[in-house]
């Protein structure tokens, strides 16, 4: 991304392009290579890479001078949508979303450079972001079309349909863009339909493949559900994107699918080029409290146990942490990471063992955790200095009910959320014991995770500070009072030799610097 | 999947009073509600598939021709997806085996059988120019659908984490749209419910729709989705007073001849009951001891990591850095969370038994 091809180049000349600046050379656009190792001047991606762990190796704001973070600039994006999206970061522009909207913002100013808006039928719960091919942008709309804008001004490249909005699916999510392939996913439980992911041609917007979660609509004794409106993550080496899969259909009554109910509830392994499963794990077996696994599949290399692996991790709506083999797809670790009590334990796939009677039943039943689960779409991260894989964490109790009055269709039953808090927890992949909390408020809530090499994490609480913690040890470092909950996941990138915290709450998108005559630690703090 | 936004297409539509539209909802709502389509105009799919292939027996309404062809509205009820899809592709008796209806024709014909009569008894395009009932009411539910659906159910009546509308007690008592429209307006924010600057002609299709939805869900005594207070008592009076007295723990704050007397006549059900395992919004009290030495005390009027808030006697506010001042919150109800651990179903089934006898 940063340098055109190099016939161009030499082409044009050094000087030229001394004077332009090389990522002003070819403005907003990205090879799909440059995906491979992001720069620092660059979040091309929904998780900022391909492994999902929302880490960066950025280090000048650290945990002596985090204390002295300011505004550097706010964006208003004047809509009654709250930002839930991931922004990307491509040659000094920004760009994200929420439902039927793209913005490109300038990142050193935060001024609007375009803005693309579509009204749209379907369901308009959230928008998660964008992805990035050469110089195009690739959008999810509420009624499941997949708009290739480009990058430069907003002007629609090409508009497909990838799913039927008429049969009940929606999308919202950030596609991934893998080689020559624009993967994307749905939404879709209110209605009996698979799930399904589907490559895109990023030139030309044909469909090369789809997958479904499920066997067809209709088929006995079988599940619908498994949607998959996460972005999902990608090992070059294995060749394999990792997606999550949401909750089976009907939603609270399991009656009309007996079994596991694969592939919903699932972590599920599949070749990029050919979209064939190469493994799949039910991470909530015959699920019955709406409790997607779509939470985001980090990938981590290291040793697990003195040995080394390649593994992926997840932290699920339904109060397990995982620690799989990514190769195989085979469980290393399951683990609470707060009140269960829906299991009767662990089979020996290291799957949870679900509780019949902890279905949902016409008098009620108490669960734990509540159906937003014990953690939601919101990214985790995964400090590799620490080993910490670090959650917003929601311990919660609720009513569960459904009778046959509620039929088989749908949501198919009730439930009531009691009670639940925020508390965000540093859990140690190799044991999945918790090293440590920082509770963030009664409620919850809605913030993602960040960590930067400088041994910083960046997250939200409950009422609406953004906060810095310390990695080691959970202790708040910086706050600021942003009026509105924070709903989406924090990044950072580095331009000009300044790097920028960026976190978005309600309409408003916010960029942390600091002070820029003071970016170096103040001499009397230096050893 | 959690959490929405708010952008909504302006739609202008006419004006009906409630009665009206009570009317109209009546007329043409099925007594069975169930899971509505998105957008009935958009059911071409499946509606295609039923007029091609099921029409001729079953009616083009669905009506059936008893004694030999079954009605087909509210087949659902008693037919899974799986077996009416087995039943179509096998036939039965002298029905017909189609196994040609298959992919996006099969999925679309299934969710037809699921919406309801009033999709299947469409008035033709002319009839309903004419009708601003139906214009409002249509408007209403477009707007619901893409705002409100994914938390309170395409019908309303509750999905996820949002509650079932129909049996709120801000609709029911609802006239006009005002109650309705100040709550979308403003959100509650204390249950996570954000707010929807939506226009006036707007909020008055919500409210219609939102009533016809209840009009509809009272029409279907008996076969009512939701939980009803017949599905809680399930439960043993005396065993419920056994854990209120002992193991519970309850009677260190509550006594049933003191606060709660005559709790189940103020509530019923499963307001009851959450009312029971957790009283939201209960109020917390703090003492604070400033730098100086000196104690105020109150009620918690907002506590981050970052400050503390009270009211005092007087109802006035003061808040304090944390960092500057001690400070010591009780929360009588932090108990109910440290039961939630304990309890079996059967306990909470109990006690509800029991709380139902405090009249």
């Amino acid at each position: 991304m940063r340098f055109c091809n190099d016939a161009w180049l030499v082409a044009l000349g050094g000087a030229l392009l001394l004077a332009a600046g090389p990522s002003r050379a070819c403005a907003q656009s990205l090879a799909p290579s440059d995906l491979l190792k992001p720069p620092a001047d660059s979040w091309p991606l929904y998780h900022g890479d391909y492994s999902g762990r929302r880490h960066s190796p950025l280090k000048q704001i650290n945990t002596r001078n985090v204390g002295g973070l300011s505004l550097a600039w706010a964006f208003q994006s004047n809509q009654g949508a709250q930002i839930k999206s991931s922004p990307l970061l491509v040659d000094g522009v920004l760009f994200f979303t929420v439902p039927d909207n793209v913005w490109a913002v300038d990142a050193r100013s935060g001024h609007m450079i375009w803005h693309y808006h579509r009204p749209s039928k379907g369901e308009h719960i959230g928008h998660r972001g964008v992805a990035m091919y050469k110089g195009w942008v690739y959008f999810t709309t509420p009624d499941c079309h997949l708009i290739s804008l480009n990058a430069k001004d907003g002007t629609v490249h090409w508009d497909k349909v990838f799913a039927d909005t008429k049969q009940g699916y929606w999308s919202t999510m950030a596609p991934l863009v893998v080689g020559n392939h624009v993967v994307v996913g749905v939404g879709g439980d209110l209605d009996n339909l698979p799930g399904l992911l589907a490559s895109l041609d990023p030139e030309t917007g044909e469909i090369q493949w789809k997958w479904e979660s499920t066997p067809p609509t209709g088929t006995l004794n079988a599940t619908t559900g498994g949607t998959t409106w996460i972005t999902g993550t990608y090992d070059p080496e294995l060749n394999l994107i990792y997606w999550g899969t949401g909750n089976p259909t009907p939603v609270l009554n399991g009656n009309t699918r007996p079994g596991d109910d694969a592939y919903t509830c699932s972590i599920v392994a599949i070749n990029p080029d050919t979209g064939k499963l190469a493994w799949g794990f039910v991470v909530s077996p015959h699920d019955t409290h709406d409790w997607d696994a779509v939470e985001i599949p980090v990938l981590v290399d290291a040793n697990f146990h003195g040995q080394p692996r390649k593994m992926l991790m997840q932290a699920a709506r339904n109060g397990y942490f995982f620690v799989l083999d990514r190769a195989t797809g085979k469980s290393l670790l399951t683990v609470p990471y707060g009140p269960v009590n829906w299991a009767l334990g662990l089979d020996k796939l290291g799957r949870p063992i679900p509780n019949p009677d902890k279905e949902p039943l016409p008098d009620g039943r108490l669960i734990a955790p509540d159906e937003g689960g014990m953690t939601n779409f919101r990214s985790p991260s995964f400090d590799p200095r620490t080993g910490l894989f670090i959650v917003d964490a929601h311990p919660s109790y609720s009513l569960y009910f459904s009778k046959p009055a509620d039929g088989t269709y749908g949501w198919a039953g009730a439930d009531y959320g009691l009670w639940g808090k925020g508390v965000i927890e540093a859990i140690d992949y190799q044991t999945g014991k918790v090293r440590w909390t920082h509770e963030v408020g009664p409620g919850g809530s809605g913030a993602g995770v960040l960590t930067t090499d400088s041994g910083l994490t960046f997250t939200g609480d409950a009422v609406g500070n953004v906060l810095a913690l310390d990695t080691s040890n959970g202790k708040t470092l910086w706050h600021a009072g942003l009026g509105d909950a924070m709903e989406s996941s924090p990044i950072t990138y580095e331009l000009d030799g300044r790097q920028y915290l960026l976190t978005a709450s309600g309409g408003v998108l916010f960029a942390w610097a600091l002070p820029q005559n003071s970016s170096a630690p103040h001499p009397a703090l230096q050893h | 999947m959690l959490r929405f936004s708010a952008v909504g297409a302006v739609i202008c539509c006419l004006v009906l009073s409630r009665s009206q539209l009570a009317i109209h909802a009546a007329a043409t709502l099925s007594p069975r509600p169930l899971a509505l389509a998105a957008n009935p105009a958009e059911e071409s799919d499946g509606a295609k598939a039923y007029a091609a292939n099921c029409a001729i027996c079953h009616g083009d309404h669905r009506e059936g021709n008893l004694p030999a062809f079954p009605p087909l509205l509210g087949v659902v009820h008693h037919l899974s997806d799986p077996q009416i899809t087995e039943l179509v592709h096998k036939g039965q008796g002298r029905m017909p085996g189609i196994p040609d209806i298959q992919g996006a024709d099969l999925v679309g014909l299934l969710h037809f059988l699921h919406t309801e009569e009033e999709t299947a008894i469409k008035p033709s395009g002319a009839e309903t120019a004419g009708q601003p009932a139906s214009a409002h009411a249509e408007a209403g539910r477009d707007l619901f659908q893409q705002n409100c659906a994914f938390c309170h159910g395409r019908d309303a009546m509750g999905g996820e984490t949002g509650p079932d509308l129909t049996r709120s007690k801000t609709v029911l008592a609802d006239r006009d749209g005002d109650a309705i429209s100040q709550v979308v307006r403003e959100g509650r924010p204390e249950k996570k419910m954000p707010a929807f600057n939506f226009s006036a002609p707007e909020l008055e299709g919500l409210a219609a729709f939102i009533h016809g939805q209840v009009t509809a869900a009272e029409e279907n005594k008996g076969g009512r989705r939701g939980v009803d207070v017949a599905d809680l008592q399930t439960g043993n009076r005396d065993a419920g007073k056994r854990y209120f007295d002992g193991p519970g723990g309850c009677t260190k704050c509550h006594s049933s001849s003191g606060d709660l007397a005559g709790v189940a006549t103020r509530l019923q059900g499963l307001a009851l009951e959450e009312r029971m395992l957790y009283p939201r919004g209960a109020k917390s009290s703090v003492a604070v001891t400033l730098p100086s030495g000196q104690t105020v005390a109150g009620t918690l009027a907002y506590l981050d990591e970052f400050t503390v808030a009270l009211r005092d006697s007087t109802g006035s506010y003061h808040s304090w850095q944390t960092a500057k001042v001690k400070y010591k919150v009780d929360s009588p109800a932090e108990a109910h969370v440290d039961l939630f651990g304990k309890y079996t179903d059967a306990d909470i089934h109990n006690l509800m038994a029991y709380m139902q006898t405090l009249r």
